[in-house]
């Protein structure tokens, strides 16, 4: 599903160019889960980024699906990233003038789906949130907030899921419940999941782990099935 | 509907119900709002002062034809086009009755005179008056109060005026077009056009002046006078229209159209800049939603869609608005001032309404133009690295564009170059010292916000730190204050201007003619009556012949001349072919100003007499200093050596003189005396009776003019008013808009210093100082860029004389620290009571 080659990435600074990401190569399989975990200021971000196709790499390859992530411009990945791809961010990123329902349904609009409502408001209903469906997100808690991103992230049955943090702002409760539902829809999809995290549990229900240090990819350890299933 | 279409319409709907959108749409609204009340008033208070100023001619157009007819045809085609059409006749004649005779204006009006205004008439001598719409029947006489003392008549009495005998049935007390000459001035009789011919008066070497009045629509008259022009005489004709009237009221009716084109474009300034500080901070606060909408796969012409349609809708709601507030206003404004303003009844007028919608619409479109291209380069990234901007920093175009649209706007708008000019240069200028002044600020403030970290530290900190931010801002602090000042400091003036020019007690009455062994007798009877007489100026008649001894054309140079100025009275002026009034005097009189030369007190060197000109008629008939002036009076002659030009205020009611000599070169002659006096309305009967015993004494009554001037004034002053607090309301907005703006970016900040611990009150005293600090520089550059421009205003533009305004140099940085110390420590207030989880969920 996603195969990258040599990835590096480069940005100018005052001080002068840095590099900030080492060549990386790495595969996921369809259907995968990946969880990439590191210190803070490893290059998680910038590497999921990437991925992701909202960013430019500065050397490298990357087939998003097959596609040639590296070749496409700014417009081209848009639409990539609005066919095929689902996120979840840590800061939640939802619309704020717009209502827990609308913002679900963005993605599906965007994409030029049928019935973007009723599909919006049958997976409100799948994240325990139908009623809150009006509500405005400064209305919602964070973790309500992240359940309705959650929502829109599945909305649109995207093929690869990328979720930077998706825990990162959220007490222990809330956490749990959040995991539960991003995991459990993610099954019920098949969906490929990209998971930045530095909470080793969290990444510990995936099926593999993409350790970062200062840039690069130091390690890769996948985790049995059995015990990824049972953390669930 | 597309997508775009619906998000953009969604996201209209429901920041307009959230609030999100007050602060541009309600710079748009104002904008708007202030455009339509400003012009829509202005144009009705326009339209009533022309409809007032057109009294004076008795009609919108006058047409002065000298001792010949004007051809038929040419009151056909005004006809034709739709014109209102009068005419009257003017001469002096030699009025009888018994043994009595005087010399008399006739004026013969025709059916429909006059045009404009109204005549008064009563059944007493020196009585107040009752305005009439008739005319005398075909032989009768409406005739001056003065012509009953003169001939010694009553009413019901006739006289005889050339081969005609009329009835006299009226006193006449006022003519609209009465005009202002202090000299020569006859009692008028005024006949019906149809007797004129009848009384014979105006045969071969009788000098007569036709005049025809002419009203209708300004597009007609227009067609009329550009149809009419080129067969026209300019030895025989003059053409009036109530906009080149000179006289004290046209200018201060003229100067009062300038102050409101000016508040106006201020208005407009003032609406971009607030425009422009809105359009910044919706820009800002979308920066967010753009990166979602990008990463969930938007296109970017989907992006520049949803938000170029949210700024339509936004427009379009505000210039709506904004035209049902403006014109709100401005009609509770009408209501308000009822008494003392008369606008025109006409509501609806399409220029007002179609400048505030071009320039709302120009304002929202210009200003937000910046804002948008910015918000259109935020990168979808930004969803991962928060701190991830715009990716487009030219500040330069933003300023070019703001710059050149605000230009386009006040020229486009006033159609005066001058005017916008002006202000766009002192803006410019505020703006480049203002650069000069913040960087060297920052500077100084590096070296004082070193040290321990108090809230005076902190302030300076900060303010160095953004250095561009808080240059912007106090740019657009100081452009506010700056304008605000200008339309104040500007209506004082004015206002006191039009004040000193008329105050109480202004005389309303001369008499002229006076001779030597009359003054103490007339004195000693006024006093008597407990009114007093302004001195006496003695007068001599003379005819100005020659320049350097070269004889002058005893014909007409130019149809204005000497103390005619203030006149559009009807007097057979024959340049300075006719005699001149001459005055002598040791001291130059009040409101006149020596341009060049010295005052008569310095006795020129070669022992010649000296006399001090009028400076515009020495420009007209080209008199430099120390030309040789050669006067006929009587049989004597009298040579004089330009010692100095001198400016005479005409806008002041005082008798003024072209030339004034040295005494001692006129000791040999005999004056007469001119005298001014103030009466108070209820103590005008009294006149008949003062008067009677000084039968040569002309009366001279120019109330009637004091109270038109004086109304006028009034109703401009109070119009004025109305537009200041306009302008102030207006500037006071952005200023909160200004505030509002900056408080989003400080929000970042405060809520890292409070989570670094930071006292509230540390912070909160740190805020306040920081904006006293910009309001206190703003002020002050505000008030130095202030008196540039209104001295080149006032100078250029208004034809008043500048002067320094010392007081706003201290007032301007105490105000603007307090005002916007308070507003910044409001925001700030606002921003703290949040505590510091919600500040930073704001954040992210
Ligand atoms: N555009 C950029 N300019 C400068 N430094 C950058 C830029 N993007 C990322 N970095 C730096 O690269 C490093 C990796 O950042 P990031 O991917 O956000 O780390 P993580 O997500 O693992 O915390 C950080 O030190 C960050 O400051
Ligand atoms: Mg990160």
């Amino acid at each position: 599903m996603i195969k990258t080659q040599q990835v590096i990435k480069k940005v100018t600074t005052s001080e002068g160019e840095l590099q900030i990401l080492q060549p990386i190569s790495f595969d996921v399989k369809a259907g995968e889960t990946i969880a990439i975990v590191g210190a803070s200021g490893s290059g998680k971000s910038t590497l999921l980024g990437l991925l992701a196709g909202l960013d430019q790499v500065s050397g490298g390859e990357i087939y998003l699906d097959g596609e040639a992530l590296h070749k496409m411009n700014e417009e081209q990945r848009a639409q990539l990233r609005g066919a095929k791809v689902g996120f979840i961010f840590q800061s939640f990123m939802l619309v704020q003038s717009l209502t827990a329902l609308e913002n679900v349904m963005l993605p599906a609009e965007i994409a030029g789906l049928d019935n973007p409502k009723q599909k919006a408001l049958t997976i409100l209903e799948q994240v325990g949130l139908a009623h809150r469906a009006h509500h405005y997100p400064n209305q919602l808690s964070g973790g309500e907030q992240q359940r309705v991103a959650i929502a829109r992230a599945f909305i649109s049955r995207p093929k690869i899921l990328f979720a930077d943090e998706p825990t990162g702002n959220l007490d222990a409760a809330n956490s749990e419940r959040v995991e539960k539902l991003l995991f459990e829809l993610n099954r019920e999809a098949n969906t490929t999941l990209v998971l930045v995290t530095h909470d080793d549990e969290l990444a510990g229900k995936c099926q593999r782990q993409l350790r970062m240090q200062a840039g690069e990819l130091t390690e890769v350890t996948a985790v049995d099935d059995s015990s990824a299933r049972k953390a669930v | 509907m597309s997508v775009a279409s619906r998000l953009a319409w969604r996201l209209f709907r429901h920041e307009a119900r959230r609030g999100e959108l007050t602060i541009i749409l309600f710079a748009i609204v104002l904008s708007v709002a202030a455009v339509l009340s400003l012009s829509l008033f202005s144009e009705r208070l326009q339209e009533a002062l022309t409809a007032k100023s057109a009294e004076f001619i008795a009609a919108d157009r006058v047409l002065d034809s000298r001792n010949e007819k004007a051809n038929p045809a040419w009151l056909e085609k005004a006809q034709s086009l739709g014109l209102q059409t009068a005419s009257q006749n003017y001469t002096s004649s030699m009025a009888f009755a018994g043994e009595n005779m005087q010399l008399v204006d006739v004026r013969a009006a025709s059916e429909g005179f006059p045009l404009k205004g109204k005549i008064k008439i009563a059944d007493e001598p020196f009585s107040p008056g009752e305005e009439t719409a008739t005319l005398p029947a075909a032989n009768e006489a409406w005739v001056n109060s003065r012509l009953f003392q003169d001939l010694g008549i009553t009413l019901g009495d006739s006289i005889e005026v050339g081969d005609a005998r009329f009835t006299v049935t009226k006193a006449l007390i006022s003519v609209p077009d009465e005009g202002f000459s202090l000299f020569s001035t006859n009692p008028k009789v005024l006949i019906r056009k149809s007797a004129f011919a009848d009384a014979g008066i105006s045969g071969p070497g009788s000098r007569v002046t036709y005049s025809y009045f002419f009203t209708g629509d300004e597009a007609q008259l227009e067609e009329f006078y550009d149809w009419l022009r080129p067969q026209l005489n300019r030895e025989v004709h003059r053409w009036q229209s109530v906009n080149d009237d000179d006289s004290a009221v046209g200018r201060s009716v003229n100067r009062a159209g300038q102050y409101f084109l000016l508040a106006s474009l201020l208005a407009i300034v003032l609406a971009c800049v607030s425009i422009g500080v809105a359009a910044q901070r919706y820009s800002q606060r979308h920066y967010d939603p753009v990166a979602i909408f990008k990463t969930l796969g938007a296109s970017q012409a989907m992006v520049q869609k949803i938000y170029l349609l949210q700024i339509s809708f936004i427009s379009v709601a505000g210039i709506l608005l904004g035209l049902v507030l403006g014109f709100g206003f401005q009609q509770a404004v009408v209501w308000a001032l009822q008494n003392r303003i008369e606008v025109s009844l006409d509501i609806w007028h399409v220029r007002p309404v179609l400048i505030a919608i071009f320039t709302g619409a120009v304002c929202a479109v210009l200003f937000s133009l910046y804002p948008l291209l910015k918000l259109f380069s935020v990168p979808p990234l930004r969803v991962l690295r928060r701190d991830l901007g715009a990716n487009m920093s030219a500040r330069v175009i933003q300023y070019l564009a703001a710059a050149s649209a605000i230009w386009l706007l006040m020229w486009a708008y006033s159609g005066n170059v001058k005017i916008s000019a002006i202000l766009f240069a002192s803006g410019v200028l505020l703006v480049a010292v203002l650069m000069v002044v913040t960087m060297l600020l920052i500077r100084l403030g590096r070296k004082l916000g070193q040290g321990r970290m108090g809230a005076w530290q902190l302030a300076w900190a900060r303010i160095s730190r953004r250095a561009m931010d808080n240059s912007v801002q106090l740019i657009s602090f100081a452009v506010t204050i700056m304008l605000l000042l200008v339309v104040l400091v500007m209506r004082n003036d004015m206002i006191k201007q039009w004040q000193d020019q008329l105050p109480q007690g202004t005389p309303n009455y001369f008499i002229t003619n006076i001779t030597d062994s009359q003054k103490q007798a007339l004195e000693n009877a006024f006093s008597a009556e407990q009114v007093t007489l302004d001195g006496f100026y003695p007068v001599v008649r003379g005819r100005f012949v020659a320049v350097n001894g070269e004889q002058v054309r005893s014909e007409v140079r130019k149809e204005k001349t000497g103390e005619e100025e203030q006149d559009g009275g009807r007097q057979q002026r024959s340049g300075l072919g006719r005699e001149a009034n001459l005055t002598w005097s040791d001291s130059l009189q009040t409101d006149n100003r020596i341009v060049e030369g010295q005052w008569l007190d310095t006795p020129l060197a070669d022992g010649k007499f000296g006399v001090s000109v009028e400076s515009g008629v020495a420009e007209r008939l080209d008199i430099k200093l120390g030309d040789v002036l050669t006067f006929n009076i009587g049989s004597e002659v009298v040579d004089a050596e330009v010692s100095s030009l001198r400016e005479v205020n005409w806008q002041t009611m005082q008798p003024n003189f072209f030339f004034v000599l040295e005494p001692v070169a006129m000791q040999q002659f005999m004056p007469t005396y001119i005298s001014s006096f103030y009466l108070a309305a209820e103590d005008k009967p009294k006149l008949a009776s003062l008067l009677r015993p000084f039968a040569n004494v002309t009366l001279f009554d120019v109330d009637a003019q004091i109270n038109q001037l004086r109304d006028i004034v009034d109703q401009v002053s109070a119009a004025v008013e109305f537009i200041l607090v306009l302008v102030l309301a207006a500037g006071s907005l952005v200023l909160i808009a200004q505030v509002q703006a900056s408080m989003d970016e400080r929000q970042q900040e405060l809520a890292i210093l409070r989570t670094l611990g930071a006292k509230g009150s540390l912070i909160r005293a740190s805020v306040l100082f920081e904006f006293l600090i910009i309001g206190a520089v703003a002020g002050l550059m505000a008030a130095l860029a202030n008196e540039v421009a209104l001295g080149l205003l006032q100078r250029q533009v208004f034809d008043m004389q500048a002067q320094l305004h010392g007081e706003y140099w201290l007032l301007a940085p105490i105000v603007g620290a307090m005002i916007v110390g308070l507003l910044g420590a409001a925001g700030c207030w606002r921003l703290l009571r949040l505590n510091t989880a919600a500040l930073l969920r704001q954040l992210i």
